[in-house]
């Protein structure tokens, strides 16, 4: 096997003069072959003009032989055109005449319908061409035959020729070379893509390729490459934010249990001490069992190793069903909790994916809203897609908090107490839930005028019981 | 009733020979799954924990080899790992049940019951622990003689309690059990909380003997504790 070239610049090369050199062969044949067709053709003609002069001058005498009249005219045919052959034969093929040795016998259907025309050898070699036409002077049957030589035909065919195949690799060198760098200077952006590229790593993902065109296919590709790396700088600091925030989240319940136990230890104690500490122990045990379970969560979502079980879901039972999960937090502070809406709004979704992050919106609202307040929940159907409002009557989020709360770990500030909230993943988990059906969910609200969010979902079939 | 403890992490192991002892369960260990594989098949044993993730051998080969050779001994499972795909390998190898790392021991303890009790009849239609009582058939309960006020979910609850009595219920257990939630999460636990409150008010406030306690940093138990 022929090894590969290793460069492009190389292959395209390759290929450049092979196909050139192919299309050039092909040139060189057709046109060879043009011209000895024509060169042939124009001799035929001279001949068969010959052959009427011939015939025009043949005189049979009144004892039947064959004059070729007017001698001089024939001499000076002979001395005008030196090369050519002439011979007359009667029917029987006896030579009447002959200027020079033709030599050969005729073949018998030579010079029957009009001329016939044919290539041939003399004796010493050289290349004829012959043209025969059977003529009757009187009535006699003659067959005149004219030749002449082929060898200036093929001398010049092979003047011609040599001189095309001389060129050829000639032509086919500089066309390389040409080639050659023309590639090169066409593939030198690749290089210094790829020169650039290999300076890029996890640590230094911030650089970029220079596009030189954007409108070209490198700078298409460049484009293409950039946008990749904007999105994998994207996802690693999301992974290194997110690995931050989860060891400093874990690292809290771990100090707690390690005091406390430490604490514990330091002092001997009762039976009933010791059950305090190993209960705060397990206590904090419990909130990191908790804590990474919502993490594996977390990553399986982003990994996108969740199933969706989706199915046309009617949305307000499926907030109704939230809402009395939760419920009796909002009975234990005096909230009035209610859910109203369209009974036809349905949703394509996984209905547990969904209520999970119902529950959290209901469990937040109630949470941020003080004793007293209001939690409601309303579901609209509108046109293809499918919307559940949850408001409350709470404290509301400041504008510059609003885009935070959705992102992992985050807690607005003053309800930092670990014991009213989570980790700070009810938001994020939200907005994972409704992202993955291909919803959206935003957030409207004002300090002091409570909170609304909006969770748009893809409308599921719509239902016979529509009723408003 | 003999239990085989097959767990290679030492700390793990000892402290469930220890639990399980002290719910009156003869206990042995395992720290391999050769070691395991070994004593299952010279002894008898009535159930066998077995950790999926062991040196050499994994608990769920170890698993399905047994099963293949006849083994009818009920298996439970413990796993670090939880994906769906983790817990049908699990049962198809042919665990009677699958329980996640980390795991509380009530849980576990109830799990084991579960499966030493398995085809034993109905559970009781009745229970009583001291002074209360309950019919689950005409869904009443009672203390001192007196009919408790139970919403549906306090009576599923006080019934749950009832069945586990003298033992801590986890919430995971109750979050499963009783409100049949596929994952427990925070706001679910604050509504074990609130439901076990209002619980307790009913059952217990008017009555000086308190039978739902609290057990700090695990779950729930219905008793009688010595005043």
């Amino acid at each position: 096997m022929i090894p590969r070239p290793r460069s492009v610049r190389t292959r395209l090369t390759l290929w450049y003069v092979g196909v050139l050199g192919g299309v050039l062969v092909l040139f060189v044949a057709g046109t060879s072959a043009v011209l000895f067709w024509t060169l042939r053709h124009q001799l035929d003609r001279r001949l068969r003009e010959d052959v009427e002069t011939v015939e025009g001058l043949l005189r049979l005498g009144p004892d039947g032989t064959l004059h070729v009249g007017q001698e001089a005219r024939a001499g000076d045919m002979r001395t005008q055109r030196p090369q050519e052959l002439i011979e007359v034969r009667d029917a029987q093929g006896a030579v009447l005449y002959r200027n020079e040795v033709l030599g050969g016998t005729p073949a018998p259907d030579e010079g029957v319908n009009g001329y016939t025309e044919r290539s041939g050898r003399l004796g010493d070699g050289t290349r004829i061409r012959l043209v025969s036409r059977r003529h009757s002077v009187g009535a006699r049957a003659l067959l005149v035959r004219v030749a002449h030589s082929e060898e200036p035909l093929w001398n010049e065919f092979r003047r011609v020729v040599l001189v095309m195949l001389l060129g050829l690799p000639a032509g086919l060198l500089v066309a390389g070379l040409g080639g050659y760098a023309l590639a090169r200077r066409a593939l030198a952006p690749v290089d210094a893509m790829a020169c650039r590229a290999e300076e890029i790593t996890a640590e230094r993902l911030h650089a970029r390729l220079p596009v030189e065109n954007p409108d070209d296919e490198l700078g298409h590709l460049a484009r293409v490459f950039n946008d990749t790396l904007a999105r994998l700088e994207g996802s690693f600091e999301q992974l290194r934010r997110f690995t931050a925030d989860a060891s400093h989240e874990l690292r809290t319940p771990l100090t707690a249990i390690r005091s406390v136990g430490e604490v514990g230890l330091q002092q001997p104690a009762g039976s009933v001490d010791y059950r305090d500490v190993i209960g705060s122990m397990l206590e904090e045990a419990g909130r990191l069992t908790r804590l990474v379970d919502s993490l594996l969560t977390i990553s399986r979502a982003d990994a996108g190793r969740i199933e969706l079980h989706r199915a046309s879901t009617p949305l307000l039972p499926l907030a109704r069903e939230a809402a009395a999960l939760v419920e009796v937090l909002a009975d234990e502070k005096g909230q009035q909790l209610t859910v109203e809406g369209d009974e036809g709004a349905s949703a394509f979704v996984d209905p547990l994916i969904v209520r999970q992050a119902l529950v959290n919106l209901i469990d937040n609202g109630i949470k941020y809203t003080p004793a007293g307040g209001w939690i409601r929940v309303c579901v609209e159907a509108r046109g293809n897609e499918s919307v559940v409002e949850v408001s409350d009557s709470g404290a509301g989020i400041a504008v510059e908090e609003q885009g935070k709360i959705f992102e992992r770990f985050y807690r607005v500030e003053q309800s930092r107490s670990r014991e009213g909230g989570g980790a700070g993943l009810g938001l994020p988990i939200v907005r994972w839930a409704v992202e993955a059906h291909g919803g959206a969910v935003e957030v409207k609200s004002r300090p002091g005028q409570g909170s609304a969010f909006r969770v748009k979902l893809p409308a599921g079939q719509v239902c016979a019981c529509r009723t408003s | 009733m003999r239990i085989l403890v097959v767990e290679d992490e030492r700390k793990v192991a000892h402290a469930l020979k220890e639990g399980l002892e002290a719910e009156h369960y003869k206990v042995t260990l395992a720290h391999t799954g050769e070691e395991g594989f070994y004593l299952i098949h010279s002894e008898t044993f009535d159930l066998v924990l077995l950790d999926v993730m062991l040196p050499g051998r994994s608990g769920v080969e170890i698993l399905s080899t047994l099963r293949k050779r006849g083994l009818q001994t009920p298996v439970l499972l413990l796993t670090a790992r939880d994906t769906v795909e983790d817990r049908v390998l699990g049962l198809d190898s042919g665990a009677d049940d699958y329980l996640v790392k980390p795991f509380a021991f009530p849980e576990l303890s109830a799990r084991i019951r579960a499966l030493l009790r398995r085809g034993r009849g109905e559970p009781a239609a009745r229970m009583k622990l001291a002074d209360l009582e309950m019919d689950v058939v005409a869904r009443t309960a009672a203390r001192g003689g007196r009919p408790l006020e139970l919403t549906a979910r306090e009576f599923d609850l006080l019934e749950y309690l009832l069945r586990h009595q003298g033992r801590v219920v986890s919430r995971e257990m109750l979050a499963r059990d009783v409100w049949k939630e596929a994952a427990r999460h925070t706001p679910l636990d604050n509504v074990i909380d609130v439901h076990i409150a209002r619980l307790r008010r009913k059952v217990d406030d008017p009555f000086a003997r308190k039978l739902v306690h609290t057990v700090r940093g695990v779950g729930f138990a219905l008793r009688e504790e010595p005043a």
